[in-house]
């Protein structure tokens, strides 16, 4: 029973290394890859179903207890979140025939694919810190490999930039580890959550915690961090583009709020605060990003931003609303966001460009994905009955009951600017005149229907969203106690 | 009930089917028959006398969202004319519309916007509520372009979003604290606890937010400028959205929590100057405008402004005279919209310099323009409802100090200034009013427009007709109405010790009589010396208009915004570094000094005896030399090879420190690393001698380099000082042999107990090496997809 | 003997983070070797230094350097590695095909 905690990344990673071996037959990868995605979203599924009836799994790695082992923890939040990431991996590696060119799904691009995952799932199920460092870089080495992947120009100068920061962040990262090992003796989370709640909040955990935060903050795109990824994230094919947009930054707000909620909770009035004016920072200057842009790509990789800026105020909320609201809308954000980036990846390749103020009319020959496109806006300026809408709410109605005026009023405010970006890119691009385009009609049919599934989920997540958010809200609970994670990994006492 | 509000969603789902018909049987048809079914329901409720009725369906439960719909007589009234203007609507429409537009798209958003408008009148739950109101602002969006080619059109279309969004996310504010502080997310149980919502520190702001949400929606000045460019939709949409409907949800909203707000002087305050501001502003900026879509939408922000001064006055006598204008506002203004369109559909044109003399051409037209828009102006006559309400809205404002006490002496010298406001008000009313029926009808006929206008077929006229005849039968029997209609809908936001109002056309010289004839005759005058005193209109609003504002923000959120972030997103890895490093390094120094823990007490301090250090101190100082070196040498062979001593110097350092594993693997990557350098470098062009570097750059980048070396030494020193707890290693030590089974407890520590990140470290080995494959073997042509 | 080496590591990292900020691409990538060399120094210090034998266990020794941070290290040089390879053979391509090592030049704007 617990060895079910090793599937969420053993399938991923066998599929990955299988995928290695078949790359010259392409057809019989492609199928595979489908195979493999469609396994892994319905072990997860059936994961996700167990852990929310029985409970969390624990699996400790190698049979060793914790602390001393590496300990994989299937909590509801964990294992939501790789449901959430292996329904993005099926609708990419659906998408990817009709994006990616069959030379380069024959140089490992699949292999890559599943690896990101397997690298993205471990940080989620991992519960030591320093296991977090490695799947991290699993994570980020498959990214490189695939941010770089077909060589191009634009792809080479950006990636270079991409690796660079992450070299920075990763190198920051492994010594805020050292430096907590030597304060607190261990490196697995449920013994560091004990351990810094015994202490007597000294001021060194809280800056070894800044040290962290900026860490998750530079791969999360907070501000003043974010600079490196609006570009770097759409010089890869737009199927390369989703699976960063929506897992890459994701990961990094994941470690926030696991590391923020359960270890770092300490002195509040100092970490609650800079979160919540590193998110206004990050909503006002991510939507800045997203106005100034007049590419579609761009556009939308600037809205990952603004994004992640409601996540953190959550964070720094630290109420149950609050964090419901956060891990809500890092669940709807996953998918909106992945959803996004193939449709402008369709709009980029329909029209020949992705420079908005050059297309227009689309809506005539392309309905479907002008409509998508507009709901999408609405998601994401959280326009209820739309799933953004729910995170939202919960955001707003924590700030105001933290009394954080001030929040809200810029939380309400970036989601009017959010709209305005991306409806003022839907008008340019689907309306007004401009002659319809018939070419490649049926390389957007084609690639509609994985960024279709997304949508559903999407809408699902708002209509339906009675399904998932007292999950969600039970998770914000388990947060606040961390003592319920931290009996669940040390079994209570050593 | 349930089936009345959800059927315009379930036939807007049939429409695209039946929208292929189209050419068989007018798509209008189908939505004419949906609304005029609604409008019969509401209406056997509304003669059954049962007015109270629920609908409950638990939908987001965790978020407190349910669809609970409930009629008490406010949400009828609102629920009729939405219904019943929506017919007629739907029905004008089957003729305004020609068979080569895109009916489907048309009805389905007309039909979502209608069960939009019904959701937002009967939900009972705040966030339905505001569900059905954001629904109203989309649909909006998407009717107003519906003409999509047109860039007046479409920019239209985002100014309105725009500003409705503003306040719908200002609404949603206010309705989260509502919920807050009375904890109920129930408008009826909201409305139990009035107490608390006034006492509450929040109040203030729920006021604003409220507010700025009806402003917006019901273009309020200053947000009025969105309605004169949504003329840019379908003649239809503009008579049933921007006059009729939508536009009064803003009023509606503040009705709904008027039994709150009527306790607050504050409310009153504000909500009756910026109706007052609204009335006088929009009536005389109506006289201004050219198109006779213009003028029209410009009375409709004057009119509500009007009836939102009601609102704010609170009294049992204004709020019964709100009631009374919204229903005869959409008579009247709904006929003249139709009226228009008509006009514009047979001469081709909107623009009042080109009409005139179109009595003689288009009499039924006429007749209808006369009676509609002397019924706008109030004209004192016994069969235009519009006179009867303005009487009303007078002799609220008249009786507004003597009905209400005040107990701050602005708000009591604001009432006792309200009369004349009022009358101000309404002057340029009374003036547009004229301009717009004798501009159009009277006078001489263009010879363009001459040839061709005729009154349409029956069908186009019957909306406008039955419409015109509402504001007579109006006239005639408004105390019918009164009993049935406008009671209710005032008991449900006055409460019922309302007592009965019965209209009367005569009341004797009251002063409302009075005051409306110092309107007409003003009026009069001010109508035909205009020509004298249009040079007014450079002056104000010249250069201060709102439109000037809204578009210079547009602008700025476009190009502004690309200064700013060019700026910040320069694309140079250096600054983006430079920024990172500097924010990271003092953020943390703050954080480190500014908690008291840079603290030392446990460290060993005792000095280094020399001949025993002396190894580490002389490989330390290599390290540092070398560290030196290989960043100022000039020449890349040089600098690669003394970095490698730096690596060396490491190992060299992991054998003092008794890290032998280390030392081997540090040794041999080391070794791999410095050939796979000069491998590469051999192809990367020489070091340049960075003359063209400023200096101040340079010093810049060595304070940067200085303090983080600098934060993370003091850091490092800090955390390894305060060792609050022993580390887990013992147990490595203790159990390495017994469990592990091996010697070497680093090595048994890396494949055993932590073999999973040993695996995955040759993972991320694995993927680089494909990766680097990759990257030499595959090459794509550029701008291929 | 801690402080030295704390001292040592912080020195390191700041000649790193300099060649960092330079615009030349060789400049760069030397100093993200110097930047893991740091980071591994402050790992293995953050240990005990010198406290106890090597961590292989012997008959009679009573005390060990803390075997932790040494597998830490372990793990953390073999990423480095790939890390720094992969960067390297970026460059080359990089250099390769945008025709300069210049950082500043290799800017781009929103439509490439």
């Amino acid at each position: 029973m617990t060895n079910f905690a090793i599937l969420p990344i053993l399938i991923p990673f066998i599929a990955g290394i299988l995928l290695a071996f078949t790359h010259n037959r392409i057809l019989l990868t492609r199928r595979l890859a489908m195979l493999f995605a469609i396994v892994h979203l319905m072990t997860m599924g059936f994961l996700l179903y167990k852990v929310l009836v029985d409970g969390s799994i624990v699996l400790e790695a190698g049979d060793w207890s914790a602390p001393y082992g590496i300990i994989l923890v299937l909590d509801p939040l964990s294992t939501l979140l790789v449901l959430t990431s292996s329904i993005i991996l099926l609708a990419v590696v659906w998408y990817a025939p009709a994006s990616v060119s069959e030379e380069q799904e024959g140089f490992y691009f699949y292999t890559f694919v599943f690896l990101l995952v397997t690298g993205v799932s471990g940080a989620f199920i991992t519960g030591d810190l320093f296991n977090l460092f490695v799947f991290f870089e699993v994570l980020l080495m498959a990214s490189y490999a695939l941010i770089t992947h077909g060589g191009k120009k634009v792809q080479l100068r950006e990636s270079i930039k991409y690796v660079l920061i992450n070299l920075f962040s990763s190198m920051l990262f492994v010594t805020a580890v050292s430096y907590i090992y030597a304060v607190l003796g261990t490196v697995n989370m449920a013994q560091l959550a004990e351990r810094a709640a015994a202490s007597d909040q000294p001021g060194i955990i809280t800056t070894v915690a800044i040290l962290l935060f900026f860490v998750f903050a530079t791969k999360g795109a907070a501000f003043p961090l974010y600079y490196w990824m609006p570009h770097s994230y759409i010089v890869p094919n737009p199927v390369v583009s989703a699976l960063f947009g929506a897992l890459l930054t994701k990961v990094g707000v994941y470690s926030l709020i696991r590391t923020f909620t359960l270890i770092f909770h300490q002195q509040p009035e100092i970490m609650d605060q800079l979160f919540i004016w590193v998110g206004n920072l990050t909503m006002l200057f991510g939507v800045i990003g997203a106005l100034a842009s007049r590419n579609i790509k761009l556009i939308v990789a600037y809205n990952i931003i603004p994004a992640i800026g409601f996540m953190l105020v959550g964070i720094g909320i630290f109420n149950h609303d609050g964090l419901s609201g956060s891990i809500y809308y890092l669940l709807q954000d996953m998918i909106v966001k992945a959803a996004l980036f193939l449709l402008a990846g369709t709009i980029a390749a329909v029209a020949g460009t992705s420079d908005i103020n050059k297309m227009g009319g689309m809506i005539r020959s392309h309905p479907v994905l002008g409509w998508m496109f507009f709901i999408a806006g609405l998601v994401l300026a959280g326009v209820p009955p739309f799933s953004g809408f729910i995170g939202k709410l919960l955001l707003v109605r924590g700030a105001f009951e933290k009394g954080e005026t001030t929040t809200v009023i810029i939380m309400l405010l970036t989601s009017l600017l959010i709209l305005l970006s991306i409806v003022r890119a839907f008008i340019r691009i689907f309306w007004g005149e401009g002659e319809a385009i018939k070419q490649q009609t049926r390389h957007s049919a084609r690639s509609l229907l994985p960024a279709g599934l997304l949508m559903l989920f999407t809408v699902f997540l708002g209509i339906g969203a009675e399904a998932i958010l007292p999950t969600v809200q039970q998770i914000s609970d388990y947060l606040l106690n961390p003592q319920e994670y931290i009996d669940l990994v040390l079994k209570g006492g050593r | 009930m349930i089936v009345a509000i959800l059927m315009p969603f379930l036939i807007a789902m049939c429409i695209p089917f039946i929208a292929k018909f189209k050419y068989r049987i007018h798509t209008g048809y189908a939505v004419f028959a949906t609304s005029l079914s609604i409008f019969l329901y509401f209406l056997v409720l509304l003669i059954s006398g049962e007015t109270e009725t629920l609908y409950r369906y638990s939908w987001i439960p965790s978020l407190g969202l349910d669809l609970t719909f409930y009629t008490d007589g406010l949400a009828l009234f609102f629920a009729l004319l939405i219904s019943g203007i929506g017919a007629l609507v739907a029905f004008y429409s089957i003729f305004y519309l020609n068979l080569e537009e895109r009916l489907g798209s048309f009805y389905v958003y007309l039909l979502l916007f209608m069960g939009a408008m019904l959701g937002i009148v009967t939900s009972d739950n705040i966030y339905a509520l505001y569900t059905f109101w954001e629904l109203t602002s989309v649909s909006s969006f998407l009717l107003i372009s519906f003409w999509f080619t047109r860039k007046a059109s479409t920019d239209g279309a985002l100014k309105s979003m725009l500003i409705t969004f503003l306040g719908g996310f200002s609404l949603l504010g206010g309705l989260v604290l509502l919920h807050l502080v009375t904890g109920s997310t129930s408008i009826r149980e909201i409305l139990t606890q009035g107490d608390l919502i006034l006492a509450s520190d929040w109040f203030p702001l729920i006021v604003v937010l409220l507010l700025l949400a009806a402003c917006t929606k019901s273009a309020q000045f200053p947000f009025h400028i969105w309605l004169p460019d949504a003329m840019e939709a379908p003649t239809p949409v503009s008579a049933y959205l921007h006059s009729a409907t939508m536009v009064k949800a803003g009023l509606f909203l503040l009705l709904r929590f008027t039994p709150v707000f009527k306790e607050s002087e504050a409310f009153f305050i504000a909500v009756s100057i910026i109706g007052l501001v609204t009335l006088f502003w929009g009536s005389y900026m109506a006289v201004r405008q050219t198109d006779l879509k213009g003028i029209l939408a410009y009375s409709t922000i004057s009119q509500l402004g009007m009836i939102m001064a009601m609102i704010g006055y609170g009294t049992e006598a204004a709020i019964f005279a709100a009631m009374f204008h919204i229903l005869n506002h959409a008579t009247f203004k709904g006929s003249l919209f139709m009226a228009v369109g008509i006009i514009d559909h047979e001469t081709g044109t909107r623009n009042i310099r080109k009409l005139g003399g179109l009595w003689k051409l288009m009499p039924v037209t006429g007749i209808i323009s006369i009676l509609a828009s002397f019924s706008m102006a109030g004209v004192p006559l016994p069969i235009l409802n519009g006179f009867y309400s303005k009487e009303e809205f007078f002799s609220s404002s008249w009786d507004l100090s003597a009905d209400r006490a005040f107990g701050s002496d602005f708000a009591a010298l604001l009432a006792n200034i309200v009369p004349y406001a009022a009358v101000a008000g309404s002057i340029f009313t009374f003036v547009y009013s004229m301009y717009f029926y004798f501009r159009t009808f009277t006078g001489k006929a263009e010879k363009t427009t001459a040839e061709k206008a005729h009154d349409p077929k029956f069908g186009m006229l019957a909306a406008p007709v039955l419409l015109v005849s509402g504001v007579l039968l109006i006239s005639i029997f408004p105390n019918w109405f009164s009993r049935h209609l406008l009671q209710p809908a005032a008991n449900a936001v006055y409460g019922d010790a309302m007592k009965e109002h019965s209209i009367h056309f005569w009341h004797g010289f009251v002063p409302a009589l009075i005051m409306s004839l110092i309107v007409v005759v003003l009026g009069v005058l001010f109508y035909i010396t205009r020509k004298y005193w249009m040079g007014l209109y450079n002056v104000l609003p010249g250069k201060l208009s709102g439109n000037i504002v809204y578009a210079s923000l547009l602008s700025a959120s476009e190009n502004q915004t690309k200064r700013l972030n060019d700026r910040i997103v320069s694309g140079s890895i250096r600054q983006y570094n430079a920024i990172i490093i500097s924010v990271i390094s003092i953020v943390t120094l703050l954080i480190l000094f500014g908690t008291n823990s840079f603290d030392l007490r446990n460290i060993d301090t005792s000095p280094v005896s020399l001949p025993q250090s002396l190894p580490e101190l002389a490989v330390a100082l290599i390290m540092i030399a070398a560290a030196f070196g290989s960043t100022v040498s000039q020449k890349k062979l040089t600098a690669v090879i003394i970095l490698g001593v730096v690596g060396y110097g490491l190992s060299i350092l992991f054998v003092l420190f008794r890290a032998p594993d280390l030392a081997l693997t540090q040794l041999s990557i080391e070794t791999i690393t410095v050939v796979l350098f000069l491998l590469c470098f051999r192809h990367l062009p020489e070091i340049k001698r960075e003359r063209k570097e400023k200096l101040s750059k340079k010093i810049t980048n060595i304070i940067i380099a200085s303090l983080c070396g600098l934060m993370m030494m003091l850091v490092g020193l800090a955390a390894y000082s305060q060792r609050l707890f022993p580390s887990i290693s013992d147990y490595f030590v203790k159990y390495s042999y017994k469990l592990g089974g091996g010697d070497n407890i680093v090595n048994v520590i890396l494949v055993d107990f932590r073999g999973l990140d040993t695996l995955f470290e040759i993972t991320v080995l694995a993927i680089a090496a494909l990766g680097i494959y990759s990257l030499i073997k595959l090459r794509q042509k550029e701008g291929d997809r | 003997m801690e402080i030295i080496m704390i001292v040592l590591a912080g020195i390191l990292f700041g000649f790193a983070v300099y060649n960092i900020l330079q615009k030349q691409l060789l400049r760069i990538i030397i100093g993200t070797a110097l930047l893991s060399h740091a980071a591994h120094l402050f790992i293995l210090t953050m240990g005990k230094l010198k406290r106890g034998s090597s961590p292989v266990l012997t008959e009679g020794t009573e005390s060990y350097s803390d075997p932790l941070p040494q597998a830490l290290i372990l793990t953390s040089i073999v990423i480095s590695f790939g890390v720094t390879s992969l960067l390297l053979v970026l460059a080359y391509r990089a250099v390769k095909t945008n025709g300069t090592d210049n950082m500043e030049e290799l800017r781009g704007n929103d439509h490439d």
